[in-house]
């Protein structure tokens, strides 16, 4: 299965090699296969909602729509959820399945693949392209410093949290973010489309 | 100069057992308990140095100024060193390594076997004084703090040249701020927003720190700082020392 993943990324990095020149600065003697500014440069480790583990990097390749939030959160988090899925109710079913959406907890405890299950069904959360996970608290942490998400857990185990939603390119780095929790946010859509765009993407930062 | 350098400095790697505590925290519980339960742990005596720091970068490259992805520190890392592998006049080796990124700081501490502390241990150990483990109440101590805030920083004191305090730590006030693993959990709500819509929104649940009106101004200073950080951000007067878990 591994085996499988790293010969994918292989071919899908070499693929990309032309791209990479076309966009690095000429001073760049030999450009690192992975933007310096990549989240995929994040060493974190995910447990999907089927139980599987795989590590962050592996989502390169596709652009990414990516959030945190935690599941038996009451508060904001229903919003939060529900703002995602209004940006992705505004793509075309084409454009949908170029993107990958990725949510995050906070609560590694709690939010155990079954539960995660729980959570996607009781959201109506179907499609194979969006991805609920946990992680350890070091992973959490570093991947929620990467997005800029602050969040705190408090002691009766309800996290504090700011609700940022970010986008992706394919190698990783992030183009926009929003913190946007009502209506069809515009500028934030217009970023997610300009990463959607049929190749060769040739879309300013 | 050397002299000055190494008088009272701790040894390196020297580790001091703070806690367990029951610790009233400046960052609410949001939660009628008002005190939150901190474990024993081991903390570094004293900031880590440029000279511990460079021993990290020369053994694990990724971390070199000029070779750090850029996810991982902005474009200020280390620059007051001679060199990507070369302290230099404007970084003595016995100064507290400054221009540090949170994720550089975790991933030295990672390499020793530690981590860095957690701010509700950092704030515990950071309110003892020479004597008393808790002097937070104490006008004097809080004056001698402040006081060094209002100093403007000149060539950084070589670290662990200050007094140790209850647990036998140094330059927990004084020297550099110091990063913390859950920085990023310092959330700080702007004064007369709080009570609007927008903060409420951004920020899910209770336990925002509202940097009014209160008593512990050198620690909230601390808190307001941080907060205003990323990951990558690195300052002239920023360093980090590590934590460990206390041995049962």
């Amino acid at each position: 299965m591994s085996g499988r993943i790293r010969i994918g990324l292989l071919l899908a990095a070499v693929a990309l090699v032309p791209v990479l020149h076309a966009h690095e600065p000429a001073t760049q003697a030999a450009p690192p296969a992975l933007p310096g500014d990549s989240l995929y440069q994040l060493d974190v480790m995910l447990q999907g909602a089927d139980g599987v583990s795989f590590p962050l990097a592996q989502l390169r390749g596709r652009p990414l729509l990516v959030t945190m939030f935690y599941g038996h959160c009451s508060a904001v988090c229903p919003m939060l959820t529900a703002q995602v899925q209004r940006l992705v109710g505004t793509l075309s079913v084409a454009q949908r399945r170029q993107l990958r959406v990725l949510m995050v907890s906070f609560d590694s405890a709690l939010d155990t693949p079954q539960a995660l299950r729980e959570f996607q069904a009781e959201h109506h959360i179907h499609d194979p392209n969006w991805i609920t996970a946990r992680a350890g608290a070091a992973d959490v942490r570093a991947l929620a410093a990467a997005l800029g998400i602050q969040y705190r857990e408090l002691p009766d185990h309800t996290f504090n949290h700011s609700t940022l939603i970010s986008v992706a390119d394919r190698e990783g780095t992030v183009r926009a973010r929003t913190s946007e929790l009502n209506g069809a946010d515009p500028p934030f859509m217009a970023a997610v489309r300009a990463q959607l765009a049929p190749r060769p993407r040739s879309v300013a930062p | 100069m050397l002299a000055l350098l190494l008088a009272g400095t701790a040894a390196a790697g020297e580790r001091r057992a703070v806690g367990p505590s029951e610790f009233v925290s400046v960052l609410p519980t949001g939660t009628k308990a008002p005190a939150v339960h901190v474990e024993r742990f081991l903390m570094d005596s004293r900031p880590v140095t440029n000279a511990e720091f460079l021993a990290f970068v020369a053994a694990h490259p990724q971390w070199r100024r000029g070779s750090i992805a850029k996810l991982f520190a902005d474009g200020d890392y280390l620059s007051h060193w001679a060199g990507a592998e070369t302290l230099g006049a404007s970084a003595l080796p016995q100064q507290p390594v400054t221009r540090v990124s949170w994720y550089a700081a975790r991933a030295y501490c990672e390499a020793s076997g530690a981590r860095l502390p957690s701010w509700y241990e950092w704030e515990l150990a950071a309110a003892a004084d020479e004597s008393v483990p808790d002097a937070r109440h104490d006008a004097q101590w809080q004056a001698r703090i402040l006081d060094w805030y209002a100093q403007p920083l000149h060539a950084l004191p070589a670290s662990g040249s200050g007094p140790a305090n209850f647990y036998g730590l140094r330059d927990l006030h004084g020297l550099v701020w110091e990063w913390v693993e859950d920085f990023n959990a310092l959330i700080v709500s702007g004064d007369s927003r709080e009570q609007g819509d927008p903060d409420r929104l951004r920020f899910c649940g209770a336990g925002a720190l509202s940097l009014r009106d209160r008593e512990n101004y050198a620690v909230l200073m601390r808190v307001a700082f941080l907060s205003s950080l990323e990951a990558r951000s690195t300052a002239h007067s920023l360093g980090f020392r590590c934590a460990a878990q206390a041995p049962p």
